[in-house]
């Protein structure tokens, strides 16, 4: 205790002085008379885009990341105009998505509109796809012909597949890891599978969306096997060398707790699929067949970011950037900016980080367009629950600050934990937090 | 007000764009802690005002830190917000705390 306590004072005192050093200080400033405090815009104002803005900045992706970006940079941005591009009129929530495959929530349960964010805060949506992007003249190509012009492109295109070889149709081994059609599929092959059936449910190797998701799902599968499907069991085939995260809980749950229906092999790499015979095969031999396939792929960020030339990180498969502004990092390209799953930082891909990302990429485009510098010292947080049982949860957080030396944001060691266990409580609070994570996004 | 001669580059830079553009000594900022308060937003709603778990918006500053800081002690059990309250620096907490007591 005694360590810890002289570690955390260590820590407030260079978190003091680097705000000190950079951030203004809002009370120095007010003395001075030099700064004065951005006014937060009344509900009219904000609710109309402006007539005269002083920037311009195009949003494409309405997901986790690219939502809350538009909500915050109307919010805080005093007179930008902002123009939420997407393809899809709605979106619909990957998060609690894996209880549509247990009957327990419904597809249209997890579909969020836009209309509240074009009707209170004045944000421009145009429904359509992105063929080009020029990062160099700032100008988005639609595939309609309409070109859009901006000073700032912001990415947040989420996650796109790595191609499995065999996998001649994606209907027949479904990754139901982007909700929607995929979703209501697996679904409906779980549901249709005989009982004391086999299913195989495969993780990729990480960096890919929601490191607790495929644990998460695979607790869920097997507490609705014992009750739905008798005799049944389920494999999962981890890519990765051990439990990606939150070991503590879904080691004893994957041990105890589901040890009679389900199997964790790790190491696994799927090599090939025979698709139709619902068998996969792993790289260095050895194959397993199953009734049901949910086999998540490999993932690297969103197509539009190699469309852009911005994915130079993770071996080319997502795009690097500044965490102090999420600007890409390849050389002519600092007006575009990439948030969320499609950008390599070392925070983890999820959707409530992204929320905190795009709130950063907005405060730091606030203080651009005004002239200063992006706040030097961000502090990001990454939270979540996963379901343990079909009743029960579990939670796991953790933060980040900024570090200048390693010009990342880093975790602290001190807020990186996860609940001792799961509980009926835990799945309560679960509620809650999605009910506020996505108002805090699309409300 | 003997805070106003420490250098500070940020200062420096906008007292020099706004004289150079002929403009009173004036540049806008975001307000100090908003940004570190918008971290509570995604549990306890936009502006600390809900939808979510306890709102935050209009307790006083004081009363914010105070159990921000028995979180941090560790003494509060081992719940999620005793590790988020780990996350931050004391100076943040009362940054953010000054920030969410304002909100109205």
């Amino acid at each position: 205790m005694q360590r810890r306590d002289f570690l955390g004072r260590g820590a407030a005192a260079l978190g003091a002085s680097a705000l000190l050093a950079g951030c203004g200080g809002g009370d120095d400033d007010s003395a001075s008379g030099l700064a004065q405090e951005m006014a937060a815009p009344d509900a009219q104002t904000l609710a109309v885009s402006p007539a005269r803005p002083k920037a311009r900045v195009i949003v494409i992706g309405g997901g986790m990341a690219g939502a809350t970006f538009a909500k915050y940079m109307r919010l805080w941005g005093d007179t930008v105009e902002v123009t939420l591009v997407e393809r899809s009129a709605t979106y619909t929530s990957n998060i609690m998505s894996s209880m549509v495959l247990t009957g327990q929530r419904t597809l249209a349960s997890l579909g969020y509109s836009y209309a509240t964010l074009v009707r209170k805060y004045g944000i421009r949506l145009v429904v359509g796809e992105v063929v080009a992007i020029d990062p160099v003249a700032v100008k988005v190509t639609l595939a309609s012909g309409q070109v859009l012009a901006a000073d700032r492109i912001v990415l947040a295109p989420g996650i796109d597949f790595d191609p499995v070889a065999g996998l001649t149709d994606a209907r027949l081994m479904p990754h139901a890891w982007k909700a929607g059609v995929q979703t209501q599929l697996l679904a409906a092959q779980l549901a249709a599978m005989p009982a004391g059936g086999t299913v195989v449910l495969t993780i990729p190797r990480a960096p890919y969306r929601c490191p607790p998701g495929p644990y998460e799902r695979a607790c869920l599968l097997a507490d609705w096997l014992k009750a739905r499907k008798p005799r049944s069991k389920i494999i999962v085939l981890d890519a990765n060398p051990d439990i990606v995260v939150e070991k503590e809980n879904f080691g004893p749950a994957f041990q105890g707790l589901h040890a009679s229906v389900l199997e964790y092999r790790s190491g696994v790499v799927i090599d090939h699929v025979d698709a139709a015979a619902r068998t996969l095969y792993f790289a260095g031999g050895g194959s397993q067949q199953a009734q049901v396939v949910n086999l998540i792929p490999g993932q690297r960020a969103g197509a539009l970011v190699q469309m852009a030339g911005l994915a130079n990180a993770t071996g080319g498969r997502f795009a690097g950037v500044d965490v102090l502004d999420y600007a890409s990092t390849v050389s002519g390209a600092s007006k575009l900016h990439v948030l969320g799953d499609a950008s390599a930082t070392t925070q983890p891909k999820a959707g409530h980080i992204a929320n905190q990302e795009a709130k950063v990429c907005a405060d730091a485009l606030t203080r651009i367009f005004a002239g200063g510098q992006p706040d030097p010292a961000p502090v990001t947080t990454s939270s979540c629950f996963s379901t343990i049982t079909m009743k029960q949860a579990s939670w796991l957080h953790a933060m980040f600050q900024y570090d200048p030396a390693s010009a990342a944001m880093k975790l602290v060691p001190e807020s990186f934990g996860a609940s001792a266990g799961w509980s009926g409580d835990n799945l309560d609070d679960m509620n809650t937090w999605f009910r506020s994570l996505m108002s805090d996004t699309f409300a | 007000m003997s805070n106003f001669f420490l250098p500070r580059p940020q200062v420096a830079i906008w007292m020099g764009l706004a004289l150079a553009a002929g403009q009173p000594a004036l540049a806008q900022t975001p307000p100090p802690g908003r940004l570190l308060a918008s971290n509570c937003f995604q549990c306890h709603g936009t502006n600390g005002k809900g939808p979510g778990f306890e709102s935050l918006a209009g307790k006083s500053s004081a009363e914010i830190y105070k159990d921000l800081l028995e979180m941090r002690s560790g003494q509060e059990g081992s719940g999620l917000m005793v590790k988020h309250a780990m996350g931050y620096t004391d100076a943040q907490l009362r940054l953010l705390s000054g920030w969410l007591a304002a909100q109205r």
